[in-house]
């Protein structure tokens, strides 16, 4: 232990030092919270108690918070909003979607053409790090990060995606008690 | 009362079976003494875990255990359960008997005290031998041994430090414990735990008033022989892991736990005899003179748990608010600061004493001869004792500042440094603003 | 694997004077995946080697193969902790070596929200510290603080500890809608809950005599090693990168740098308990301020700075983090290096502990405040 500089106490200090008042105010601060997890309903700002005792009760999730994805649909014609652009799969540092189109034949004006439309949308979510950069991709706003974070499955293929479970979501247990 | 007919009803049937009295006095009453408070002390050490665990929460401003039962209430049971169920593991090449025996000297070591402790006046203390408090200062050291042989045994150089430590902490710290109570002694001139309880009766006060500074260091010693914060170091999780108890699971080191606690019990037990009047509260006995003499012990028992109870709470309060101290500051704290405290406490109380003899005159020394138990002083003794106790609390905490002065480790002559606030003058930016 | 230079004898442990003890990998306090080798003589320290590596995930070599926006969310897990200030050296190295000017707002925003997070690593630093020295009782008021600027990223960025907080030009989006209440709500509050925590700590003697003396180094070796940050400070060498080479808004605020004088335990944990209480004044200032404006700078399709090499370093809560990018024209970097404070500040753990107790070197590890995510990259 090195010799470090260490000013004059004033004789306060030392009466301070003599009468143990920083242990003494130590404890009574401690004593303020025990009794104040009793009577204070302030969390934040006072004493009270902070916890949110989950599962019971759920905590408030962000509407920006990246969480499981999910591919919209048209509210109306319940048609996928996706149109098979691949940008997300572009965007993706970890490589996680894979988008797979297909054509179909569709009538413009009256002429025959193809159209490029999703078939198969497969997203490993054990890959993803939730970093949205999917989500910004999106030209049409399909691809969302949706707030549920309860993604804990029994099987390591359980975290693999298709679409049907990326458009209807996932049957989890909600827990409540 | 009707609350209390089981035990005349008891008594009869006994004398029926055609068992002599004294073997039901001296024989089959104690078994009966003896399974409540066992019964009693494992429920208050097993909620005493539960009480750490809630009070330890508030403190901190969260809940603690909530899901097992309302309140969380038979979290301690469940915690027992858990541990009952966990595989009984014996490390590869450890001393298997001494291994298997450890916990138990332990835990018997903790538990054995309780029959010389008064929990109440007269059916409520199992053995009231007349050297009590010698009896329960030289059980609990038998838990010395336990740690050893259990930190020895376990055939790892973490449990083997650890071991060594705590027991080296442990039995320096019985010296000052041992000391620190002689003053109180004085005054009740018995060893006897009953008997101490008695004299502060007799005194109507407590010794607390009398000895500040007596019931301060045995508080301290106490808490450093318990093993417990701000003197836990050999079993912080920060340094050796978990100290002589790391290769221990299931049940074997939840009889470590109980022991642990268990002594706490007995460090609480054993401040609230000495020094808070034990089982005596002014007015409850006037209970026994108005002849409900089973409700009187009764109410006397619950004044016991509930002063307990207090230090217990003491106990968690210095350990969820102090920081601990490094083993060599804990050693220093023990031979350099308590023993010569608890020393100099013993010349001042007697020296207490001779100066309230001396200032009632001679009769004084008559009246202690002749009483029975405790000083009988009058006021202006009271007075001068009390007077006499502050100037030891004072003596105490000069001693520790004297001692912290010449230390090199509490050579903090200021209590906060302040530090210096500096502007100094901005750099050019990394990039030009809008450029 | 690096070969310690202490070897682990297999001499019987009463014979020999001097004792090899492994704190490994796995250890409640060493604040991640390090592996301590101490040579003791009794207790006290005579040696001390140090064993990394065990969070080596490849970072550096990973961006070589991806896009520069893709590399963002990687460089949050570098000090995880400090999420937002490993993103914000990224962007701003991108932004200065393609010229892009990032609007006003963009740059307070990312100045509060630094500041914001600069609380929340010392808070936590605070808790782990008080943690290994044995109040307990700190860890989770610290925590509870924590929780308060953990909500505001939540609400802000979408998640709360590696938040992916900028973009190349500027954020993703504007401040939420109940930013400025929540900001303002956390600054109000947050000064009685340092002197919470002083009173519980600062002046207590228990605490005093575990870090005063301890861990001390001059300002000439800490200069010598490349310490930075509150490690550096708490030695009196007024550094911060805030002050030399203002980056985002701070050349427009007005704060102070708090310095130690004797470079010891103590005075790192003053400095940076000050450190919080200027970066409140900071978000403040900053929160009086916000310009308003778009928080976007117009992007080219595909970001590629030209050819060259560029460095650039920024105050994160550990030190000064710096990135040296060399691009080679295309879509994905030629070379990243990080210059992480934390395993710079690491050398110096060998000179601190020397001397000192077993016990002391729990703390010393605490108050160079490392995290081995940056340290093993």
């Amino acid at each position: 232990m090195s010799l470090v500089k260490t000013p004059k106490s004033t004789f306060a200090q030392k009466l301070k030092r003599f009468f143990m008042i920083d242990l003494i105010k130590g404890m009574g601060l401690t004593l303020k919270f025990n009794l104040g997890a009793l009577t204070d309903k302030d969390a934040v700002a006072g004493k009270g108690i902070y916890t949110e005792q989950y599962p019971k009760v759920r905590p408030d999730v962000a509407p920006r918070f990246h969480g499981a994805p999910r591919l919209n649909m048209d509210p109306e014609t319940h048609d996928t909003l996706c149109i098979a652009c691949n940008l997300c799969a572009i965007a993706c540092p970890e490589d996680c979607i894979d988008v797979i189109p297909m054509d179909v034949e569709i009538v413009v004006a009256g002429k025959p053409r193809r159209k490029k439309v999703l078939d198969e949308f497969i997203f490993d979510t054990s890959r993803c790090m939730f970093c949205a950069l999917c989500q910004e991709a999106c030209p049409t706003s399909c691809l969302e990060l949706t707030q549920d974070f309860e993604l804990a499955t029994y099987s390591r293929a359980g975290f693999v995606w298709n679409r049907e479970m990326l458009e209807q979501g996932r049957e989890t247990v909600k827990y409540t008690s | 009362m009707l609350l209390f007919a089981p035990i005349d009803v008891l008594n009869d049937l006994l004398l029926r079976t055609g068992l002599s009295s004294d073997t039901i006095k001296f024989f089959v009453w104690p078994l009966i003494q003896i399974g409540l408070v066992v019964t009693l002390v494992a429920l208050w050490v097993a909620y005493a875990t539960y009480l750490e665990r809630k009070i330890s929460a508030f403190m901190q401003a969260r809940l603690g255990p909530m899901r097992v039962g309302p309140w969380g209430l038979l979290q301690p049971i469940a915690d027992g359960l858990k541990l009952l169920t966990k595989e009984d593991f014996i490390p590869d090449k450890a001393d298997r008997w001494i291994f298997f025996f450890a916990p138990y000297i332990a835990v018997a070591s903790a538990f054995i005290v309780f029959s010389v402790i008064p929990f109440g006046p007269d059916w409520a203390v199992i053995a009231d031998v007349n050297i009590g408090l010698l009896l329960v200062l030289a059980v609990s050291s038998i838990g010395v041994l336990a740690l050893i042989l259990a930190g020895w045994s376990s055939n790892s150089k973490y449990a083997l430090l650890g071991g060594l430590r705590s027991s080296a902490q442990m039995v320096s710290y019985e010296v000052a414990m041992g000391l620190s109570l002689i003053g109180a002694l004085m005054f009740a001139r018995t060893l006897s735990l009953s008997g101490i309880v008695a004299a502060q009766g007799a005194d109507s006060i407590w010794y607390i008033v009398y000895q500040p500074a007596g019931f301060l260091l045995f508080l301290i010693s106490g808490i450093a022989e318990n093993n417990r914060a701000p003197f836990d170091l050999p079993e912080a999780e920060s340094e050796l892991v978990a100290g002589f108890h790391t290769e221990y699971s299931g049940m074997r080191w939840s009889l470590f736990f109980m022991a642990e606690y268990a002594a706490m019990v007995v460090v609480a037990a054993v401040a609230t005899t000495v020094y808070l009047g034990g089982w005596y509260f002014p007015f409850v006995n006037r209970l026994q003179l108005s002849g409900h003499h089973n409700l009187y012990v009764l109410v006397s028992l619950l004044v016991f748990l509930v002063k307990a109870s207090i230090i217990l709470y003491v106990y968690f309060w210095l350990r969820w608010t102090l920081p601990r101290f490094r083993y060599d500051q804990l050693m220093d704290i023990g031979w350099k600061w308590l023993i010569p405290s608890a020393l100099i406490n013993i010349v001042l109380s007697g020296f207490a004493i001779f100066v309230v003899q001396a200032l009632n005159g001679w009769r004084g020394i008559e009246t202690i001869e002749r009483l029975d138990r405790g000083l009988n002083l009058s006021a202006t003794g009271k007075g001068i004792m009390i007077a006499i106790g502050l100037i030891g609390l004072f003596i105490t905490a000069a001693l520790l500042s004297r001692i912290n002065w010449r230390s090199r480790d509490f050579n903090l002559k200021v209590q906060r440094r302040n530090i210096r606030l500096v502007n100094v003058p901005k750099g050019k930016p990394a990039v030009q603003a809008g450029s | 694997m690096h070969q310690v230079e202490i070897a682990t004898t297999q001499e019987t442990l009463l014979d020999s004077p001097e004792m090899v003890l492994n704190m490994g990998p796995q250890h409640p306090s060493t604040h991640g995946v390090l592996r301590v080798v101490l040579k003791l003589d009794g207790e006290t320290v005579i040696d001390l080697d140090c064993d990394i590596g065990y969070l080596h995930r490849g970072m550096e070599k990973i961006a070589e193969n991806r896009m520069y926006t893709q590399i963002a969310p990687y460089w949050d897990r570098l000090d995880y902790i400090a999420a937002v200030s490993n993103g914000l050296v990224w962007v701003e190295t991108v932004e200065q070596m393609m010229g892009l000017v990032v609007p006003p707002r963009a740059h307070y925003l990312r100045t509060i929200l630094t500041e914001l997070n600069r609380i929340a690593s010392h808070l936590l630093w605070l808790a782990t510290h008080a943690l290994d020295i044995g109040a307990v009782t700190v860890l989770l008021w610290a925590l509870r603080e924590r929780e308060e600027i953990l909500k505001i990223f939540e609400r802000q960025f979408g998640a709360r500890l590696t938040c992916h907080a900028w973009r190349v030009g500027g954020m993703p989006n504007d401040a939420y809608d109940d930013f400025h209440k929540d900001v303002r709500q956390f600054v109000n509050n947050f000064p009685k809950r340092l002197d919470e925590y002083e009173t519980v700590l600062s002046e207590n003697r228990i605490w005093l005599s575990r870090t005063v003396g301890i861990g001390v180094i001059s300002a000439e070796d800490a200069i010598a090693i490349g310490l930075s940050g509150p490690a550096l400070r708490g030695s009196g060498v007024p550094w911060d990168v805030r002050k030399s080479r203002p980056y985002a808004a701070y050349a427009d605020m007005d704060f102070d740098i708090p310095l130690g004088e004797n470079g010891d335990t103590y005075d790192r944990y003053l400095v940076r308990l000050e450190e919080m209480r200027q970066s409140r004044r900071i978000i403040d200032q900053a929160l009086e301020n916000l310009p308003d404006g778009p928080v976007n700078a117009k992007l080219p399709k595909v970001v590629k700075p030209p050819v060259g090499d560029y460095y650039h370093t920024i105050e994160a809560p550990k030190g000064e983090i710096g990135c040296y990018l060399v691009s080679d024209g295309t879509a994905q970097p030629w070379r990243v290096r990080v210059r992480p404070p934390s395993f710079i500040n690491l050398q110096a753990l060998r000179q601190m502990c020397i001397g000192h107790l077993v016990a002391d070197v729990v703390a010393i590890i605490g108050t160079l405040d490392i995290v081995l995510g940056e340290i093993d990259r």
